[in-house]
């Protein structure tokens, strides 16, 4: 019926619905992701929420913006995840919602692969045109905001009160602001809209009347073997709370002052068996140790006859001095390795 | 199988109408009689027991037709439809397609004045439940509300803590207090002096004792104009928030309140924000030796006018 | 049910079980009044938010419950248990973040369902019943979240109770008698804590329920309304059952609703403040966020005065209150196509605009408070 349908319409209504049906399985997934605590979002809930679960418009305008703009929604392993999750997810998501679309507003014929077309054009207008409008709408954002704090520093304004100035900047640079992002959004969609045309002219006319086409796009939603599916659900489910279950913190991860849990030192595990080992090895080795000394010894008291013979008595008293320290040296040692 | 409504009534002879209403008994949730209206002669009134078959859209009955006007004509005020009345399960045991099925109207009910004289009664048994109920359980809820105003006397501090004229200064101090079942505990206030000059002093008493009564009106202090110093309730007028003294870009040193704004020179008067009277001054005694003693009020937040509360 | 069931097998257990209850109470008729209600232009993800509604109260519910296993509502226990509730029972951290990150999502959804509503023009003849029923409901809710933020006793939750109450004071004639009933005497203390508590948990579930209850029973006599357009034929092609179509869609809307509480839990898990003290210190009293926009409105010059904060704080919104409470009766035009009632839309518009510009503007505001 609707043959001219305008790309803003089309855009909207193929976006729309998908955004909203890849959702509550992204949401999931961010919880999950959450209590591993591989992701760690900045204080920008908002924007977080709209740059990962808006996709795919946004899967690869997401690095092009946080790379080249310096702009940063968290970090963590997780959102480079959740994105590549994201991917298989809207592209489900386009094909229910594309053919719902396709056979209920523009009686048409859905064409295979559906959800692939859908997702790669919407991604590729995504990648292009969300940076420019991430760039153009802070652009106007800041400029705003400057242009009405330069207004109100003025002497005439000056005396307005605090309350009040807030309020009128707000709505002044706000509608400002809106009135931007939406006609920025409207040519979005309407972009969009336009890319998608091609896929909707080549498609051939649904047979069948209205009521036929509303039955065919909601029992299109019946699974072929609901068994299996409701099986594979419940099981994700199961899965998921004992995934849960297993990473969520006991104790609050931000305790308040009065309540710290107090840091546990773990004393040095004594482990008898290892420790009587590695004494014996010493002992042993010090054995070893006093046994070279004491050849040592033996080896020095014959040079020592040999060269009292020759009538050295003074040499000999200090070389007995000598050997005597080191015997007692090496006596201290074994005596200090023999305690633990 | 049911009797159908609309179905053909047959005597042995003839047909003789048709049925218009099934009647019901609500105790065993049986068709017990069967209206047949006598092919525009009136309705009559004929039990189960006179029916010899029931078959789809036709009822034989086992009399003639001169012995059916032996059944008693229909009294339509005798009986009231299911819609007027709550028999549970009657319909899950009805099988008639639905149309005018009727169930006996008691007797006992029939009576309207014997109905409004048991509802009106019914009213005022309940009168006798709610109506003594009502004084005991406000007072209940109401017994926290008004409390008796304490008017002792609350050694504060020294007078030699105020060194400078016209200048804000904080004393902290303890206050027992014993709310309700609870043991009795100390709570902090604070009140801030300020030895006024003489122009300050003017703008406070305007040339007038400042006089305090009690609930009955009977006056338990009067501030002396001619007495210095100044002690203001620690609790800003506007909505009961601590205040302090502090220094402004444009109004000097003044009293500001962190929660709304408001501000208020040496004196307590308002200067800016949303207070609605100036600070509220206590009753004050500076003994001999610098002692300072002040009977701790409250005034309700808010308002224009000054009521005390505590 | 002419025909005696002829049992080619025998029935289970569950068949006989089944059918011994359903002959007693009539569970079969019963399940089909209640489930098979028809939906006219079919089941609208637009229509979850009641159903949502419910689900957040019942998570509420069950979540109270288990907080007031630990929680002591006494002046000196308050804080301690609401903190030994956070610190040391285990996940109770978690259960009392969703407790309070349910209570923001319950006025969002509120929120959501009576614009819902108002733009699809629901509430128009013969539905003006169920929408005074829902006002006061949503008065409900806000009651809800003003007596329960009392309950840790921190200094946030004292100062903003103790400011919102000081408001109520300002009413004229009634005012000072209701101020003193909610505080429990002149001013707030003990007996404020055991009213508050007592209004929290008790007085007004059973209030919500009965008129939950109520306004569950006007929606089913009335029917839903369906979309404000389509033809006949498309609304007939369309038209499924409440069960299982809308349930479905509920039940995702319900889940969606736990994942964002539940995130909003992870993030921002609820820390208190330092325990209440009759000074505020350095503190700026500050209410819940829904209340915000009251809040900011306060502060402005023409709000000031004792008369000024009686207009902006109970006349203006009580004003509107009873514009929406006669709503039904002096819009009596049936159209119900949001884009053909141009004041309903604008109205819509600047009333949501509004509270969100005051909304944001009290939190900017905060930064010029010292």
């Amino acid at each position: 019926m609707n043959e001219h349908i305008p790309p803003t319409k089309l855009g909207f209504g193929i976006l729309w619905p998908a955004f909203w049906t890849g959702l509550p399985i992204k949401l999931a997934l961010a919880v999950l992701f959450l209590a591993f605590g591989i992701v760690e979002f900045e204080n920008r809930i908002a924007l977080a929420f709209l740059m990962l679960l808006a996709s795919p418009v946004t899967v690869f305008a997401l690095p092009t913006i946080t790379m080249g703009l310096d702009s940063h929604i968290g970090e963590g392993a997780g959102i480079p995840l959740l994105f590549m999750l994201a991917v298989p997810i809207d592209m489900w998501a386009l094909r229910v919602v594309g053919r719902t679309f396709f056979l209920e507003r523009l009686r048409r014929e859905p064409p295979r692969w559906l959800g692939l077309t859908l997702w790669w054009k919407c991604a590729l207008v995504g990648a292009i045109f969300i940076p420019i409008l991430w760039v153009i709408e802070g652009a106007i954002t800041q400029g705003g905001i400057a242009a009405v704090h330069s207004i109100f520093a003025s002497d005439r304004l000056k005396g307005i009160p605090v309350a009040e100035r807030i309020s009128t900047e707000l709505t002044l640079w706000g509608t400002v602001s809106a009135a931007v992002l939406l006609l920025l959004l409207i040519v979005g969609f309407s972009l969009v809209g336009r890319i998608i045309r091609g896929t909707v002219e080549s498609a051939g006319h649904a047979p069948e009347n209205y009521q036929g086409l509303i039955t065919r796009w909601d029992l299109m939603r019946v699974p072929a073997d609901q068994g299996l599916m409701l099986t594979v659900l419940s099981g994700v489910a199961v899965l998921l709370s004992v995934l849960f279950w297993s990473t969520l913190p006991v104790f609050t991860p931000h305790p308040h002052d009065c309540c710290k849990k107090p840091e546990v030192e773990t004393a040095a595990p004594f482990k008898p068996l290892e420790t009587l080992n590695k004494d014996e090895k010493m002992l042993a080795h010090l054995a070893a140790q006093v046994e070279m000394l004491v050849e040592q010894r033996a080896k020095n008291e014959r040079q020592k006859e040999q060269s009292k013979e020759k009538g050295k008595a003074g040499k000999e008293r200090v070389g007995g001095e000598e050997v005597s320290e080191a015997l007692e040296a090496t006596e201290s040692a074994p005596t200090a390795a023999a305690d633990p | 199988m049911q009797p159908q409504l609309k179905s053909r009534v047959h005597c042995a002879d003839r047909e003789v109408g048709e049925v218009s209403k099934i009647i019901m008994d609500p105790l065993s949730h049986e068709v017990s009689h069967l209206v047949v209206s006598m092919n525009g002669t009136g309705e009559r009134q004929v039990p189960m027991g006179a029916v010899q078959m029931v078959a789809e859209g036709l009822i034989q009955l086992q009399s003639s037709s001169s012995e059916v006007q032996g059944f008693p004509l229909f009294k339509r005020d005798d009986y009231v439809t299911l819609h007027e009345v709550e028999i549970p399960g009657l319909e899950r045991h009805l099988h008639v397609t639905p149309g005018e099925v009727l169930v006996p109207f008691p007797e006992l009910e029939r009576n309207v004045k014997r109905r409004t004289f048991f509802a009106n009664l019914t009213y005022v048994v309940g009168l006798f439940i709610g109506l003594p109920l009502v004084f005991p359980v406000l007072k209940f809820l109401m017994k926290p509300m008004y409390a008796p105003l304490d008017n002792g006397w609350l050694k504060i501090g020294n007078i030699e803590k105020v060194k400078t004229d016209d200048v804000g200064v904080q004393f902290e101090y303890k206050r027992k207090v014993k709310e309700a079942y609870l043991p009795e505990a100390e709570i902090e206030k604070n009140v801030w002096l300020v030895r006024a000059t003489p122009p300050v002093l003017e703008k406070v008493y305007q040339g007038k004792d400042m006089e305090f009564r009690d609930a009955a009106g009977k006056t338990i202090w009067t501030n002396k104009k001619d007495l210095p110093y100044l002690a203001f309730s620690g609790k800003c007028p506007h909505l009961g928030c601590a205040y302090k003294w502090r220094k402004h870009k444009v109004l000097g040193q003044v009293f500001l309140c962190p929660c709304h704004l408001s501000i208020y020179d040496a004196s307590g008067q308002v200067l800016d924000g949303p207070a609605p009277r100036p600070l509220d001054l206590l009753p004050i005694q500076v003994s001999p030796n610098g002692d300072v003693r002040i009977i701790d009020m409250e005034f309700k937040a808010g308002t224009k006018s000054q009521t005390r509360i505590v | 049910m002419n025909h005696s069931p002829s049992a080619r097998t025998e029935p289970t257990v569950a068949e006989k079980v089944f059918t011994f209850v359903d002959e007693r109470v009539g569970l079969k008729l019963l399940a089909a009044k209640m489930l098979n209600e028809a939906v006219p232009g079919g089941s609208r993800w637009a229509y979850v938010f009641g159903s949502i509604l419910l689900f957040i109260f019942i998570m509420q519910s069950i979540t109270g419950v288990l907080l007031m296993f630990y929680y002591v509502p006494t002046a000196d226990h308050a804080y301690a248990s609401t903190q030994y509730i956070l610190h040391d029972v285990d996940y109770g951290w978690f259960l009392l973040s969703y407790h309070f990150w349910g209570s923001s999502a319950m006025v969002v959804c509120v929120f959501a369902h009576m614009s819902q509503v108002f733009l699809w023009g629901a509430y128009k003849k013969p539905r003006e019943l169920i929408w005074l029923v829902g006002l006061v409901l949503f008065g409900l809710v806000m009651a809800f979240g003003f007596t329960g933020y009392l309950l840790p006793w921190d200094q946030r939750a004292y100062w903003a109770t103790t400011v919102g109450v000081e408001i109520v004071d300002k009413m004229p004639l009634l005012g000072d008698f209701i101020a003193r009933f909610l505080k429990g005497g002149p001013t707030p203390g003990q007996m404020t804590l055991s009213r508050f508590f007592v209004i929290h948990v008790m007085v007004l579930p059973a209030a919500l329920i009965a008129l939950a209850g109520l306004h569950l029973f006007l929606f089913r006599c009335a029917g839903p309304a369906g979309p404000f357009r389509g033809t006949p034929t498309e609304l007939k092609a369309k038209t499924d059952y409440f069960f299982p179509r809308q349930i479905w869609k509920d039940v995702v809307g319900m889940a969606v609703v736990f994942a964002c509480t539940s995130a909003l839990a992870f993030w921002e898990p609820v820390v208190l403040l330092e325990e209440a003290t009759p000074d505020p210190g350095d503190y700026h009293p500050e209410p819940e966020w829904y209340f915000l926009f009251i809040f900011q409105h306060l502060r402005l010059r023409m709000f000031s005065g004792e008369f000024g904060q009686f207009l902006g704080s109970m006349a203006f919104p009580g004003a509107l209150g009873i514009m929406l409470l006669l709503l039904p009766f002096f819009d009596r035009n049936p159209e119900r196509n949001i884009f053909r009632r141009p004041f309903a839309l604008i109205g819509w518009v600047v009333l949501t605009v509004s509270i969100l510009l005051f909304t944001v503007s009290a939190i900017i505001n905060r930064e010029f408070l010292d």
